[in-house]
């Protein structure tokens, strides 16, 4: 299903199979405030920001219910990425449980792979949140 | 929001290790709505040890060299940050030369773990590249508790 829809923090989706893949865009514009302080001189995204997208995608992907990110493994920052980028980022389920997903993600920009996850494992999260009370 | 995540750093050996903290509050604007409430970002947690150890790394080569972040060979976080909670992160160096570290670490609240990570990559640059070296040897005085040079 290619669809219009709307995932948070994503400026346009290409693709989104619930419970296989997606596919969406994140614009990176210098008016982001990150870039006051990361850094002066250099304005460069924070790879974690890169990774928090992969991992609302991941969400999105899923389908449904909600989901939290527990584990990262195998993630790789390749490149900067930095104001005036475009950055696609795909991510595939790769395993799936009532309880737990696992998912694979990439991150482009003009087709250069700028980061990858080789797994990122969500558990499915009940109310309340552990660590919430 | 000004990506800072560490305010105060409370012990630091050269090369070898260093501990800091954070305290967060509900009137930062870092925080992720969930069912439950607003919790601090795997990513967030991730970046506040990350930020660690690049103090680290600045502090061992009098600010000439900085850390950037190249991998994570696992990174686990058994509960969440709520607003409240105060960061203490530990970053301990595996391996270090002038152009990369490993480094694994953890960060805890109140004693319980809530971010762990290892094979911390990064490599290392020319700090100078990335900020203003004056502004950054002020900062690292400020986290360092001895305010600003009169």
């Amino acid at each position: 299903m290619t669809t219009m829809m709307l995932v948070p923090g994503f400026d346009r989706v290409v693709e989104l199979v619930p419970g296989e893949r997606a596919v969406a865009i994140r614009n990176i514009p210098a008016t982001l405030p990150v870039f006051a302080t990361h850094f002066a001189r250099f304005p460069v995204l924070p790879g974690v920001l890169l990774l928090e997208s992969m991992a609302d995608l991941a969400k999105a992907a899923l389908g449904d219910g909600h989901w939290r990110l527990r584990t990262v493994r195998g993630v790789r920052f390749r490149h900067f990425v930095g104001p005036g980028d475009q950055v696609e980022i795909r991510v595939e389920v790769t395993g799936r449980t009532d309880q737990t997903a696992q998912v694979r993600a990439t991150a482009r920009v003009e087709e250069r792979v700028v980061a990858t996850a080789r797994g990122l494992a969500l558990v499915a999260a009940e109310q309340p949140w552990e660590g919430t009370q | 929001m000004r990506f800072h995540l560490i305010d105060r750093i409370e012990s630091w050996t050269p090369r070898e290790q260093i501990t800091a903290r954070k305290v967060t509050s509900v009137a930062e604007d870092c925080w992720r709505p969930t069912p439950a409430g607003p919790v601090l970002s795997f990513g967030l947690a991730l970046e506040a040890l990350c930020q660690s150890a690049t103090w680290l790394m600045m502090l061992s080569t009098d600010y000439r060299l900085r850390a950037a972040l190249l991998a994570v060979d696992e990174a686990c976080a058994p509960r969440d940050v709520v607003p409240g909670d105060v960061l203490r992160t530990h970053a301990v160096v595996e391996s270090m030369s002038d152009e990369a570290a490993v480094l694994a670490g953890l960060v805890t609240v109140g004693g319980e773990t809530v971010l762990e990570a290892s094979g911390i990559l990064c490599s290392l640059m020319d700090a100078e590249r990335l900020d203003d070296p004056a502004d950054t040897a002020l900062m690292g005085r400020q986290l360092l508790g001895k305010g600003a040079p009169r």
